[in-house]
């Protein structure tokens, strides 16, 4: 079987729409795939919602979507064949209901690419696909569910990194922005998921390639994006290996956060809300200030929750109270103070 | 430096790897540059090496199941990206190699599996690892799947156990 590539031809999409790229989404269906921690950060969500609706696109949330189950494979708790098989479920309601999935989530897009990755070994494919027949008889399907249940040869839907998403269209995202970062001074985190995904390391513009947009958003919304030491380094999940090795593990957040404090960021900026969740959970800052006795208070916000306070949007929608990332309200108030 | 004769090379290891996952027969590639060490994340905070776990197993040295080392990759792919060899992928040998411990009984020490059991427990029962996901639950129909798909998976024996678990509890407490 041949696979055809599911990320979005971005190259392709800039050349036909030279002047305005926005216009290759206008009739497509879109949809948001659920990222489990969004529960925890719903301005993740609503913010990429709410700037699809000031653009007046068709932006719905995934429906009939599970949890990637990335993580679970991470930690050898299910096989590729089975990472696959749950893969290939989501990717059949994904292809059901949307031409084009917007992803918040570095580990939910590597994971997707991952599982349609394994079936590429002749031996996982098959094994999915018995893992798939096997759950059609159990499910007691019908023949028209044939489809559900079998690996999706060419499906039409295609994925984009809501960064890519952003980057693309950021000329015309510019002019829906209500407020700008009035210089503030970010230091930006890409992830591992993001910058170390099939890269193509034979030519230097492929090493570089996809390293600068969210540093090029930065400067374009108003701010200054910083260089740091630790701007490369893992936020310290590590596939959850704070729950592992945690002393080791936060040393990595921790180096990370003081790298970023110590050159005046103001606050971290990133595109996935696992490296949120890590760089900014009160539990792990308190362990950090325990363990390595520093007191570390620089705020973090993921690129989404900083479109929707761009875009207006009221504080409990971007970022929620529940947030108690220290400094985080302040971060709010600069830019929303007219 | 370690030196090595000929009759140090045992590819018998090396050859259950490829038997398990074929892509790791790629490793045979490895010119030992060390670049995957230079910029790992574990390798700045642990002893992790990739190098030389790439050399253990290729000489045969089963001893790298029972090592920690293995449980400190972060799974970042970074080496995979510097590697200047083509095809060698790290992070599923690292992954291979943990599978193999865990059938071997060694396996890591987890510092908080509770954790691990919650979210285990959440994605069989409501398809997510949070509780109270943001938007509409998943369909019962889904979750249903899921359980069929995992049936024989390592996640339902962490999830079975911990249900076990919980019983004794509440009938102790009667």
């Amino acid at each position: 079987m041949e696979f055809n590539p599911l990320a979005l031809n971005l190259e392709e999409i800039e050349k036909k729409y030279p002047d305005s790229p926005l216009d290759f989404f206008k009739d497509k269906r879109l949809c948001a795939f659920k990222a489990c921690l969004e529960k925890y950060f719903p301005g993740v969500r609503y913010g990429i919602l709410d700037l699809a609706n000031e653009l007046n696109l068709k932006l719905s949330v995934c429906e009939g979507q599970s949890c990637c189950s990335g993580t679970f494979f991470q930690r050898n708790l299910i096989t590729r064949a089975q990472f696959a098989a749950i893969n290939e479920r989501n990717l059949y309601e994904l292809n059901s209901q949307s031409d084009i999935v917007l992803f918040s989530c570095n580990g939910c897009y590597n994971s997707v690419m991952r599982g349609r990755d394994f079936l590429k070994t002749p031996e996982v494919f098959q094994k999915t696909e018995k893992i798939l027949n096997d759950l059609k008889i159990q499910m007691g399907k019908k023949k028209e569910d044939d489809q559900k249940y079998k690996i999706l040869e060419n499906p039409s839907v295609r994925f984009i990194h809501d960064l890519d998403f952003v980057y693309l269209i950021r000329n015309e995202v510019l002019n829906v922005l209500k407020y700008n970062l009035k210089d503030l001074k970010v230091a930006v985190h890409y992830g591992c998921h993001y910058l170390n995904l099939s890269r193509d390391k034979h030519t230097v513009e492929g090493y570089l390639k996809d390293k600068t947009k969210l540093d090029e958003l930065v400067q374009l919304f108003g701010g200054s994006a910083l260089d740091y030491q630790e701007k490369d380094s893992c936020c310290g999940w590590g596939a959850s290996q704070i729950l592992i090795n945690p002393r080791e593990a936060l040393k990595i957040t921790h180096d990370k956060l003081q790298s970023a404090e110590n050159v005046g960021a103001d606050f971290l900026l990133m595109p996935c809300p696992t490296c949120l969740y890590t760089l900014s959970k009160p539990e792990y800052r308190e362990k950090m200030y325990k363990w390595f006795g520093d007191k570390l208070e620089i705020p973090t916000i993921h690129l989404n929750e900083l479109i929707a306070i761009l875009l207006g949007c009221e504080q409990e929608r971007c970022m929620s109270l529940r947030r108690t990332t220290p400094r985080l309200k302040e971060i709010f108030e600069i830019i929303t103070n007219d | 430096m370690d030196q090595y004769s000929d009759s140090d090379w045992n590819w018998d290891f090396f050859k259950e790897m490829v038997e398990d996952i074929e892509d790791n027969k790629n490793i045979i590639e490895c010119i030992s540059c060390g670049k995957c060490v230079g910029d790992c994340p574990a390798a700045k905070i642990s002893n992790f090496n990739v190098r030389k776990i790439i050399a253990k197993v290729l000489r045969g040295n089963k001893s790298v199941l029972k090592d920690s080392d293995i449980w400190y990759c972060y799974l970042c792919e970074k080496c995979r990206r510097l590697c200047p060899r083509d095809g060698i992928n790290i992070p599923l040998l690292i992954i291979d190699l943990r599978n193999e411990s865990f059938k071997k009984g060694f396996g890591p020490k987890y510092n908080d599996l509770n954790k691990y059991v919650e979210m285990s427990e959440r994605f069989l029962t409501s398809g997510v690892v949070v509780e109270e996901p943001l938007g509409e639950p998943l369909p019962l129909e889904r979750i249903k799947e899921l359980n069929i798909i995992c049936d024989f998976a390592r996640i339902n024996y962490v999830f079975k156990a911990s249900k076990a678990n919980k019983n004794k509890i509440k009938n102790k407490k009667r």
